[in-house]
């Protein structure tokens, strides 16, 4: 039983991450309606950026995630509009190259100028652990979930209290109505792709303490950002929350417990099966 | 999804569905041109296949992806089954590889009916991305599944029967192989291009609830593209496994060979029946130029590539060709 | 389309002369050209950039010292961009150019379907660091391996288990790709040989990262040895984690050297891999000629960067090369295949011999050493007559380090 617990345990904080992921692809989603395939090398532009600012200030890689959030950002704004905004009204396919293209571009400007070496930091608690009862925490796991929990808070708080956040989610429901309510859709645009980068750098931000970053591995934490999504609903934040936790979950104990080999199928069977049943996401309410 | 309306804009619209009666007579022309390669570049014939089996199971994925406008990043699974099914035949039961390549097409195209009929409700990006679940699902159960498929490890073929009295493991025999494949694929493309059926698909590409109104079953017309699409992908992978010699699963299952297959098509122009051979011209050719003058950069030019194609020629390079010619 | 067959053609007329690599050489006449194939870029740069070290100096010491029968060696090192179709392309355009011998390739993947080619062309591929048993077993008559298989990384292991005494149960955790799974093979099949049972064997997906289920799952069998086989990044990744769940074993083994056995292991892991034991080719302890001062030399070469062994090995690969091509009676393919399987030769990475023994053919049977991490460094434990320390054993829990 305590086995278990801690297997749950150690999923729920790994999904903690995958919904952070997540939530940057769902609100890209739900407002440009582009399937974001670079949304992984985004992951690993913020990695890289915290590991920069790591050695060349010398600082704790979670102090300088303010730093690593307004270059995501900034980057975003910067891409969205110079790339997509000239294609915004282009089939949708265009925009799914676009963002490939987009991908490649990143992942090697990130290969010239860092090297081909997977990169790893040590700090303090990248491999310290506390204990409550005779559950492990890892501290580097729990520092990050704790950071994903503010930040989606504010997130929670930025879309449901203020005025930018009703721009947004008009926007994200009807683009043309929003338009007609005098809601600047283009800049909206804009904003959410610059937050959509921003969360994403944030999460490879909470990952560098305990993991490595290499310039090639974005398309793996696409297909992650891919399947919670999906579990949560496309365009759905708040579900992109459950879907996280749900495939950290999910993972954990199909690795545990069935085969570690295996591990990936569990979490993509997951996904095929509630797109094909529930397209609307396990939290959503369907739109057609 | 918003559903789109009946876009003008569509390369296919533009130009007109119907390309005129001689697209039969280009089609035999270019494969002519393309048979002479053997005998000009005879030092460069392992870059010819590549380009020209490539450039077949390119189009092949247009019949799905371009003409009938499914977006699928899964065809490796079928370029995969294609090369498995020959091989293991081949090693556990002695079969001919060409019977081995056979019986792979009657596996895609089985895998192929319950993976359209399951997904085709999907639309969209939705069935883009359930087809790299299936693929990623694929790619991971063939690489666990070691007593089927020897696993991580991979298989190698040794030696092989030989084919009409043709070493199949010839640079030579192996391009001409591919261009038959290749002609194969383009041919069901420019069919696609003017028969009824091909009608029928591209309706259901501009607008599937308009097709439905007017008499068009979409899921049963989807799924017909996706048989011949994975047919000839899966014949293109059986090829791709003899001229590998050794592959794995990681390889021949991956959603990079996937990818790869989409772009070929995309920056030559879908839905047009040279657009995928040009594509995979630039991309194979190109990087093996881009590998010798710029060595480290070839994905970096690839991605650029890509963002140019789809901001200045949104169509495809194929059809800047074209439009110049018209000027 | 024809513009771009006239480029291409360009560019295969220039391809022959690009990315040479040659050594200024008191040996005159008309240099002898051979090929290799390494990764220089992609997912395998960080070795293909030690194998093009161990190459350039290989070449400037054949050359000094009289070239091949006074003629200079050129070894045309070629970018396969971690890809085996590419190989496959530049070992075309090497053999159309009436190159008799190839060096090659770095990763099995690249190297499998390459050896297929390559005895399906009948000119004979010299590999250095490929560790996949299957490469030469069966092999064949024209693929020769400097380097060590897994079967003897993983042997000197049982030696030391036996040696201890202490140790009975073994569990397996590799990474699911070629090497992976023929570090696997030899673990099962020498445990077995040895009368280890083996509690634990599970390959885990590459690409993420969170081993924790797993770990835990082997925390419960409580077995004496934890034998793992990974690429670099997954090794560190893994000995964090295990320090995490405090996992204890009497030994962590490193069983297919690569991942656990490059200077980046020791930088990224810090003291959560100090006693880890790896196998590995060569260490500058072995008693080989003039290895400290070829660590050295490398070293410098790749502008103070730790060189591993994957260096000295490509050195040694193309000092054998020189040695078959000086002997060989025509500089032919077969010429130079009836040489390289008369070699005999000391080289600073040690003894090079192509030998046929238990399903191996063309094979190299030197043995592996073992190293262990002891005060953040690599120290020699194994086999004793090359040791310079002592194998600490059985590790300190994790609770008991500072």
């Amino acid at each position: 039983m305590v086995e278990f617990i801690q297997i749950v345990v150690n999923g729920i904080f790994t999904g903690g991450v995958y919904a952070i992921i997540g939530i940057g692809l769902s609100l890209i989603f739900g407002v440009m309606r582009i399937v974001n395939f670079a949304h992984g090398v985004f992951l690993v532009v913020g990695m890289f950026t915290t590991l920069f600012f790591f050695e060349r200030l010398h600082v704790d890689p979670f102090l300088v995630i303010p730093l690593v959030v307004l270059v995501g950002g900034l980057l975003g704004v910067i891409v969205e509009r110079s790339l997509l905004e000239p294609i915004a009204r282009a089939p949708e396919h265009a925009s799914i190259l676009m963002t490939v293209g987009i991908g490649l571009v990143l992942s090697n400007v990130l290969l010239f100028t860092f090297g081909d070496a997977p990169q790893i930091i040590n700090t303090r608690y990248s491999t310290s652990t506390w204990h409550l009862g005779p559950i492990t925490f890892s501290t580097a796991l729990t520092i990050s979930f704790f950071l994903t929990v503010v930040v989606i808070s504010g997130l929670a708080l930025l879309l449901g209290r203020t005025d930018l956040g009703r721009a947004i989610r008009a926007a994200a429901q009807n683009a043309d109505a929003a338009e007609l309510q005098g809601i600047n859709t283009r800049r909206v645009r804009s904003l959410v792709f610059g937050m959509g980068f921003a969360l994403a750098a944030l999460a490879g931000a909470l990952l560098l303490p305990q993991l490595f970053a290499h310039p090639s591995i974005g398309p793996t934490y696409t297909l992650k950002a891919f399947i919670v999504t999906v579990l949560g609903g496309m365009g759905n934040v708040a579900g992109a929350i459950g879907g996280g936790l749900l495939l950290g979950i999910t993972e954990s104990l199909g690795a545990a417990y069935v085969s570690s080999s295996y591990r990936d199928v569990f979490g993509l069977a997951a996904f095929l099966l509630v797109l094909l049943l529930r397209p609307a996401g396990l939290f959503g309410r369907s739109r057609t | 999804m918003p559903q789109t309306p009946l876009s003008v804009s569509h390369p296919a619209v533009r130009r007109g569905v119907n390309a005129g009666p001689w697209s039969l007579g280009w089609v035999l022309v270019v494969l002519a041109v393309l048979a002479f390669y053997p005998v000009v570049f005879r030092n460069f014939l392992t870059l010819g296949v590549t380009i020209v089996l490539f450039a077949g199971m390119a189009t092949a994925w247009d019949v799905l992806g371009g003409w009938t406008g499914q977006l699928s990043l899964g065809h490796a699974v079928f370029v995969g089954i294609g090369a498995y099914t020959m091989a293991l035949l081949v090693l556990r039961a002695g079969v001919a590889p060409w019977w081995g390549a056979m019986a792979g097409v009657g596996a895609s195209v089985v895998v192929a009916a319950m993976w359209g009929a399951v997904t085709f409700r999907l639309r969209g990006p939705y069935f883009a991305l359930a087809s790299i679940a299936v693929a990623e699902m694929t790619r991971i159960v063939a690489n666990n599944w070691a007593s089927l498929t020897g696993g991580a490890e991979g298989v190698s073929l040794p030696s092989l029967p030989r084919f009409l009295g043709l070493d199949l493991f010839s640079r030579r025999v192996e391009f001409y192989i591919a261009l038959v494949l290749l002609g194969l694929a383009v041919v069901a493309a420019s069919w696609l291009q003017r028969s009824r059926f091909g009608y029928h698909l591209q309706a259901i590409r501009e607008d599937e609830d308009a097709a439905m109104a007017v008499g068009i079953n979409p899921t049963r017309d989807k799924v017909l593209a996706f048989l011949a699409s994975a047919a000839l992908t899966s014949l293109g992978g059986s090829l791709y496994g003899i001229f590998l010699g050794f592959f794995e699963p990681r390889g021949m299952f991956s959603l990079d060979l996937s990818v790869q297959l989409a772009l070929m098509a995309y920056i030559g122009g879908v839905g047009t029946l040279f657009g995928p051979l040009v594509g995979a011209g630039l991309l194979v050719g190109g990087s093996e130029v881009l590998r010798i003058y710029f060595p480290g950069k070839s994905l970096f030019v690839y991605g650029l590539l890509i963002i140019l194609v789809v901001l200045f020629a949104p169509d495809g390079l194929g059809t800047v060709v074209r439009r110049v010619r018209r000027v | 389309m024809k513009q771009m067959i006239m480029a291409l053609a360009l560019v295969f007329l220039v391809l022959g002369t690009a990315g040479g690599t040659s050594g200024a050489a008191p040996a005159s006449g008309e240099p002898i050209r051979i090929g290799a194939i390494s990764s220089l870029t992609g997912s395998f740069a960080t070795f293909g950039s030690m194998e093009r070290a161990g190459y350039a100096l290989a070449v400037d010491d054949i050359n000094t010292a009289g070239g091949l029968n006074g003629r200079p060696l050129v070894i045309d090192l070629q970018d396969d961009t971690s890809s085996a179709n590419t190989a496959l392309t530049v070992a075309e355009q090497f053999i159309n150019s009436g190159v008799p011998l190839i060096l090659g390739a770095y990763s099995s993947s690249v190297t499998k379907p390459l050896a297929v080619y390559m005895a399906r062309q009948r000119v004979p591929l010299l590999n250095s660091n490929s560790a996949d048993d299957s490469i030469t077993k069966p092999g064949s008559d024209y693929v020769f391996r400097v380097g060590q298989n897994t079967d003897a990384y993983v042997k000197p292991f049982f030696a030391l288990f036996k040696q201890l005494g202490t140790i009975k149960t073994i569990a397996i955790l590799v990474s699911n790709n070629a090497l992976g799974h023929s570090v696997e093979n030899s673990l099962l099949t020498q445990a077995k040989d040895g009368g280890y049972p083996v509690v634990f064997d599970q390959a885990y997906d590459e690409g993420l990262t969170d081993f924790r289920p797993v770990l835990n799952r082997i925390k419960d069998t409580g077995a004496d040895v934890l034998a793992m086989s990974s690429y670099e990044a997954d090794a560190v990744a893994l000995m964090r984690q295990i320090k995490e769940v405090n996992l204890n074993a009497k030994i962590f083994a490193g069983a297919g050297a690569t991942g656990f056995a490059i200077p980046s292991f020791l930088k990224g892991g810090g003291d959560t891999v100090e006693y880890v034991i790896t196998s590995a080719a060569w260490s500058p302890d072995v008693h080989y000629p003039k290895a400290h001062e070829l660590f050295a030399r490398l070293k410098a070469f790749m502008g103070g960067a730790e060189p591993s062994y994957h260096a000295i090995r490509a050195y040694a690969g193309a000092t054998v090369a020189a040695d078959a091509l000086r002997r060989a009676a025509t500089l032919s393919p077969e010429g130079i295949r009836a040489a390289l399987q008369t070699t005999s030769l000391t080289t600073p990475f040690g003894t090079v011999e192509f030998k046929d023994f238990s399903g191996f053919h063309n094979q190299n049977p030197l043995p592996s050493i073992l190293m262990q991490v002891q005060h953040r460094a690599y120290v020699t434990v194994w086999p004793l007559d090359v040791a310079v320390g002592k194998v600490i054993y059985p590790t300190p829990v994790w609770t008991a380090r500072k």
